[in-house]
């Protein structure tokens, strides 16, 4: 009764969040200056004629809201106009439908970009996450463990440099060695122009165009983990039930997996699903270096742009995105911690 | 629970180590079955150095950008031109001198008042579906540019444009409303598409012309946008048949990564790198860099606010740039106070030629080069403000003008896109300190840069570019009166004469006499002082020379990625 309470209060918040997330993201870039219509098109050659056809395109001739007919510069307009016919509800109406809009940049429909763009982003933040999410525990785990001997000093050494590296740096010289020693591809996701006889063909390359990206995102995100494992592992250890565990002649492995993990989990999950939102952003920088379509480099471009519908889109699904791993951090305490619930 | 997640994680992570030492040695295998990408083994063995027959001859492009729309009238970016070179044909082909050629036409005849140009097609002209290209798709093609307003670039092209009639299916009527000198580079961007494609398009704005069917030498296989565009070779072309099979254009969002996929032989042609990777690529065996000015001419401005108040547009103006510039006198002395040589050795490492007037040395038939420059002298600039009366009378180390207010500081802005900028105005603010002139620099987005440039001119100093159509008439009109008010004057610079010489030189016939008209221009443009141009740009490319041979190199400009040269190469050892 008590868990469904919290997670029903929790799915109320995530929504009102999205609401939220959905308004202010609409707003957001139309106080930025530029013209969509010209930007990117910094050539006087455009006619009046034709910024005035392409507004009409856009739907950037209607006001933006009642009362305003543009925001910047704020420009007040009609307060009685349908507001139907208002670029906001046109666009919270079209987003209720499940549509997106069109790219001003590539003039292609925004949900499928982004359907690309996100399938290549997952991959690339799938596999480094996980793998250093997995790497960082295992290695937090053994610094705790083996606190303040040699071991545990060079993990610390090593998970502080990682952590600290320029994520654009360590790519560059990982495609350095990767491409002259290792020879591997330099960037994209796949070689253009091969012709595949099977499947697993097409993996393998794929897979090929992974591991140097891959291994970049690993390290700059494993040190962190280890870090905060080592620390909460040790903070773990030093309680009196571990004393007592001890004393009843529980095995080390036993300690460590049933009494200072799950005890240590609770942290790393919050870290986990924060760290979700930065990764994307912390993915621009591998995805720039590696050449890599995903969503980084397309937000990138389309501020750039003035590109409102692709930013939309791609604002929205960070938001959702960070939001839903905020729900399942949120719902997983009440299981792993079931005192949360009270709270 | 806990363990059950752990117990997951741990065996994803194992599965994935299988899964790469896999990959290796499967990669290892695929070498000596003589894959096409085999960094590794790059040109070591003769047999990696020429593909086997029955693979595709494919040439491998790295670029560091990707066309933004197949649909010629809605591409902005070089790129997607590239793609239109190669999959249109239009009336005319642009060769690397700068001259043109008929492609789609076999023979042109004028009438005597220059207002009915007829054009007879080739024969055997079709599109990459089959269909044949007949005069009624060129006519199609022409007036759809013409109509469809929200194109942003091609209608321009059509503004002369009268009737355009195709009465028979070999024979193209353009009537013009006006005769002018230069149609050859009006029709040579107007890429002629099928019109029983394009009639069945609800709104051409919107169409995305994923197939992309042309009549040029290539076609389109696979376009993924921002990864890679695959073409394959029309064999058979009408013109210009191509030697290889297709053609693989690759995107890399960083220059150094274009730069090593170059040296590892991932690619064969680059079509931009860094000035800063030319002295390494030159040692790189197999690999030969060339420079040389580019296909459309481009060049960099320092740009002077001389707007006069009388000429101050009304609705938009609001003029505040700094009174001192009105004066040739600061002017000149700032244009002596200038190091270009300077700019070009530390901005573009001395891969630019000095500057002269808008119209670029890529032009070469319009280029005035018989203009003396302003040569750099601080000294001479010192005694020009010392006898204009620009003394500095508070002794700080700025002048002030005459009447002893308004010291010389003037702003300096930049579009913070662009990575030669900041640097040029450091240069700038050094050299113009010289000569007691201080600058306030500010770098900002391209669009607030709008707002303060033109038609407002609230500005002193900016720095900023253009890219030059084919023809100097667009670069000439940036500099007329008529211009201010639209947006298109970025200075303000108005010259009664100028004026006079641009409205007679769009409708001179004569070549020579409209070249003497363009060349008087540029005097009096370069007297007048509304620009300072540091430099004009080249291109950087580079090639391996073990891959393919015969990239035109010595045409005089430098695009490797044109159809001139996709026609022409063949497998080295072929």
């Amino acid at each position: 009764m008590r868990r469904s309470r919290y997670i029903a209060r929790k799915i109320t918040w995530a929504l009102i969040t999205l609401v939220f997330v959905i308004t202010l993201n609409f707003f957001l870039f139309r106080v930025l200056p530029g013209d969509p219509a010209r930007a990117g098109i910094h050539d006087p050659r455009l006619k009046k004629e034709a910024v005035e056809a392409i507004r009409v395109r856009y739907g950037l001739d209607k006001p933006v809201i009642n009362c305003f007919q543009t925001l910047n510069p704020v420009e007040f307009g009609d307060c009685l106009v349908n507001p139907l016919e208002t670029q906001f509800f046109i666009y919270v109406g079209n987003l209720l439908q499940g549509e997106l809009g069109i790219s001003y940049h590539t003039n292609r429909p925004v949900s499928s970009m982004l359907g690309e763009m996100l399938l290549n982003t997952i991959l690339l933040i799938g596999l480094g996450q996980i793998l250093a999410i997995v790497l960082g525990m295992l290695l937090g785990i053994l610094a705790a463990w083996k606190a303040h001997t040699t071991i545990d000093y060079a993990a610390l050494l090593f998970s502080l440099t990682a952590w600290s590296l320029p994520t654009f740096w360590l790519g560059i010289i990982l495609l350095f060695i990767g491409s002259s020693q290792w020879g591997l591809p330099i960037g994209g996701r796949i070689t253009p122009g091969m012709t595949y006889e099977n499947t697993w063909q097409q993996i393998v390359d794929m897979g090929r165009h992974l591991i140097l990206p891959t291994i970049t995102f690993t390290i700059v995100f494993l040190g962190e983990y280890m870090l905060i494992m080592r620390s909460t592992v040790l903070d773990v250890l030093s309680e009196d039930y571990i004393l007592t565990a001890k004393a009843k002649g529980v095995s080390n492995f036993q300690i460590l997996k049933d009494h200072a993990l799950r005890n240590a989990m609770l942290p790393m999950v919050t870290i986990i699903a924060l760290n979700l939102g930065f990764t994307v952003s912390g993915a621009i920088q591998i995805e720039a270096v590696f050449s890599w379509p995903g969503l980084g480099g397309a937000i990138y471009t389309a501020v750039g742009r003035r590109d409102y519908p692709l930013l939309q889109g791609a604002f929205l699904l960070i938001a959702v995105s960070v939001i839903f791993a905020n729900l399942a951090a949120d719902l997983l305490y009440s299981y792993l911690d079931p005192r949360v619930q009270e709270t | 629970m806990i363990k059950r997640y752990l117990f997951a994680l741990c065996v994803l992570l194992l599965l994935l180590l299988v899964a790469c030492g896999g990959q290796d040695t499967i990669d290892d295998s695929g070498s000596t079955e003589g894959e096409v990408v085999e960094p590794a083994a790059e040109a070591t063995t003769p047999e990696e150095a020429a593909p086997e027959p029955s693979e595709p001859v494919q040439v491998r492009i790295g670029w560091g950008g990707s066309p933004d729309s197949l649909n010629p009238g809605l591409g902005v970016l070089t790129e997607a031109y590239t793609m239109y070179e190669l999959l249109y044909d239009s009336m005319y082909q642009l060769e690397l001198d700068g001259s043109y050629t008929l492609e789609l036409a076999e023979d042109v005849q004028v009438s005597e008042d220059g207002l009915v140009w007829t054009y007879t097609l080739r024969d055997g002209v079709t599109f990459h579906d089959g269909e044949p290209l007949t005069a009624a798709d060129v006519a199609f093609t022409y007036n759809l540019y013409a109509e469809q307003v929200d194109f942003p670039f091609l209608p321009v092209y059509t503004d002369y444009f009268d009737t355009v009639e195709a009465p028979d299916d070999k024979t193209v009527v353009i009537t013009l409303s006006e005769a002018i000198p230069n149609i050859e580079s009006q029709l040579v961007f107007l890429y002629v598409l099928p019109e029983h494609i394009w009639s069945q398009v609800d709104n051409p704005a919107e169409f995305e012309n994923l197939e992309m069917i042309g009549s040029g030498p290539f076609k389109m296989r696979e376009y993924k946008q921002n990864e890679f565009v695959i073409l394959d070779a029309v064999k058979d072309h009408y013109l210009y048949p191509p030697k290889i099979d297709g053609a693989v254009f690759q995107t890399f969002d960083s220059q150094d990564a274009l730069v090593q996929a170059l040296k590892t032989g991932q690619v064969d042609m680059i079509t931009e790198m860094p000035n800063t990777a030319v002295v390494s690529l030159r040692n790189e065996p197999n690999v030969e860099v060339v420079t040389g000015p580019p296909l459309a001419p481009s060049l960099d401005d320092i740009i002077l606010n001389v707007t006069e108040p009388e000429n101050c547009p009304a609705d938009d103006g609001v003029c505040s740039g700094h009174p001192a510039l009105l004066d040739r006198d600061v002017r000149l002395a700032l244009a002596h106070a200038t190091d270009k040589q300077q700019i070009i050795d530390v901005v573009l490492l001395g891969l630019g030629s000095p500057g002269l007037t808008l119209v670029p040395d890529g032009l070469p038939a319009f280029y005035n080069s018989s203009i003396e420059d302003y040569a750099y002298d601080p000294d001479l600039a010192n005694q020009i403000l010392d006898d204009a009366g620009y003394l500095d009378t508070d002794g700080d180390g700025v002048r002030e003008m005459p009447d002893g207010a308004n010291p010389l500081v003037f702003r300096l802005n930049w579009p913070s896109d662009s990575t030669k900028y900041p640097r040029t105005a450091e240069l700038l603010s050094a050299s113009w300190g010289e000569i007691g002139v201080e600058t306030e620099q500010q770098a900002l987005d391209p669009d607030t840069l709008t707002a303060i440039c033109c038609p407002t001119f609230d500005y002193d100093v900016l720095l900023w570019g253009w890219g030059s159509d084919p023809d100097p008439a667009f670069l000439l009109s940036v500099m007329t009166t008529d211009e201010i008010p639209t947006g298109t004057s970025e200075s303000g610079y108005s010259n009664a004469e100028y004026d006079e010489l641009y409205v007679q030189q769009a409708t001179e016939l004569s070549l020579d006499k409209r070249i003497d008209m363009i060349n008087r221009m540029q005097e009096i443009a370069h007297h007048d002082i509304p620009y300072i141009i540091p430099y004009y740009d080249q291109a950087v490319q580079a090639f391996r020379t073990d891959r393919f041979q015969g990239w035109l190199t010595d045409a005089g400009k430098i695009e490797l990625s044109d159809i001139t040269s996709l026609v022409v190469i063949e497998p080295v050892g072929q």
